[in-house]
């Protein structure tokens, strides 16, 4: 091996995941479906349908006495259990680790005034572990999952204390998220999931913190040339899953499986 | 350890182009500074801006993202971005961030140059 090393390669090589052409479903949690993640690509901001949108939580974990590693550690081990109710989240096995899929199983909503309680359709989908490092690490969604884009999720010091912060640079993947987005309760869910969050975590060290979230939509435009995502849609493919589920039974019945 | 880079970034007018040399590392600390950078270039009205990555040591996923917001800003106003002097392990980050597929990469600046003078 080469004494010298190019810019950027070294260490950081393996905080990144690896490029592939298509997700695998890998250690599918029981009872999960994979329709949604085998053989999809993994997909960035600017592949999805509706406006982009980043949004800043944040939150002060003032007196908190740990490194922002320390913090993010407990953040990853904790990640799923720091939901709110109705959003299931799987860690892979080994954790948080770049390339793995963490598996998410979260009803969508249909009625904006109930963005705070677990949503009706079911979704089952996940994310790509897209990055870790000790103070932070991002997920990058699937084709079909309701957002196209990432989510970073970091620890750092500011002023003196702690800070969590969750950023998402993302955009409705297709126009039926879209509405959801606009008119359903898409994006009131989505924000109250990661305020919950960043409340939890400040919760476990015994922080009372306050959450602020700041929204910029970073490119109004809407994409039509990603409208047919429509037929991956992951809400939509669950629920017709879950609706064959008694015909799979009956014909593996009858094929003797 | 390795030494930390703090982020710094010059702006320079190259023919039709306008070229961002970007330094240090691309994290979060580097917002304020390239958002300022990219301030700089909308004077210029160019219709290809230029991303030089040749001095940058180190980029994470905060960084790609602040790439994907400059991406964005430019594309709204129809101008082209290329990159070039990327490492090989940055152009697979590129590949698996799929900003590949949105921002033509060159190997070097003159060939990106010369690129840019026959867009537009």
């Amino acid at each position: 091996m080469s004494n010298m090393e190019q810019p950027g390669e070294n260490s950081h090589s393996g905080m990144w995941a690896q490029p592939v052409d298509t997700l695998s479903a890998g250690d599918m949690p029981e009872g999960l479906t994979a329709i949604n993640i085998q053989g999809r690509r993994a997909i960035g901001a600017l592949q999805g349908f509706g406006q982009l949108w980043k949004k800043t939580y944040k939150v002060r974990l003032s007196g908190v006495n740990r490194s922002s590693a320390e913090v993010m550690q407990i953040w990853k081990e904790n990640f799923a259990l720091f939901q709110p109710p109705g959003n299931r989240f799987y860690l892979p096995s080994g954790g948080v680790t770049p390339g793995k899929i963490m598996w998410i199983d979260s009803p969508l909503p249909v009625a904006p005034p109930f963005y705070d309680k677990p949503g009706l359709v079911p979704m089952t989908s996940g994310v790509m572990i897209l990055y870790a490092d000790d103070e932070s690490f991002s997920v990058m969604t699937p084709e079909g999952f309701p957002v196209s884009g990432w989510n970073n999720f970091s620890v750092y010091e500011e002023d003196g204390s702690r800070v969590a912060q969750v950023q998402s640079f993302e955009r409705a993947s297709d126009p039926i998220y879209e509405f959801g987005f606009r008119f359903m309760g898409g994006a009131a869910r989505q924000e109250f999931i990661w305020v919950h969050v960043l409340t939890q975590l400040s919760n476990h060290f015994g922080v009372n913190g306050q959450v602020t979230m700041t929204r910029e939509c970073l490119d109004p435009s809407i994409q039509w040339a990603y409208a047919g995502r429509v037929w991956q849609n992951a809400g939509m493919r669950t629920t017709l899953y879950k609706v064959a589920t008694p015909l799979r039974w009956f014909m593996n019945f009858f094929r003797g499986k | 350890m390795a030494k930390t880079q703090p982020f710094s970034a010059q702006v320079r007018q190259t023919g039709k182009a306008v070229t961002i040399d970007l330094h240090g590392e691309v994290d979060s600390f580097a917002s304020d500074r390239l958002h300022e950078a990219y301030a700089e270039v909308e004077q210029f009205n160019p219709p290809v801006i230029l991303l030089d990555f040749s001095d940058v040591s180190y980029i994470n996923s905060t960084g790609i993202a602040l790439i994907v917001g400059l991406l964005a800003q430019a594309r709204k106003l129809q101008r082209k971005v290329y990159v070039y002097g990327l490492s090989d392990h940055f152009i697979t980050i590129f590949q698996i961030t799929r900003l590949a597929e949105f921002m033509s990469i060159y190997p070097n600046e003159d060939s990106a140059l010369a690129d840019a003078a026959a867009f537009g």
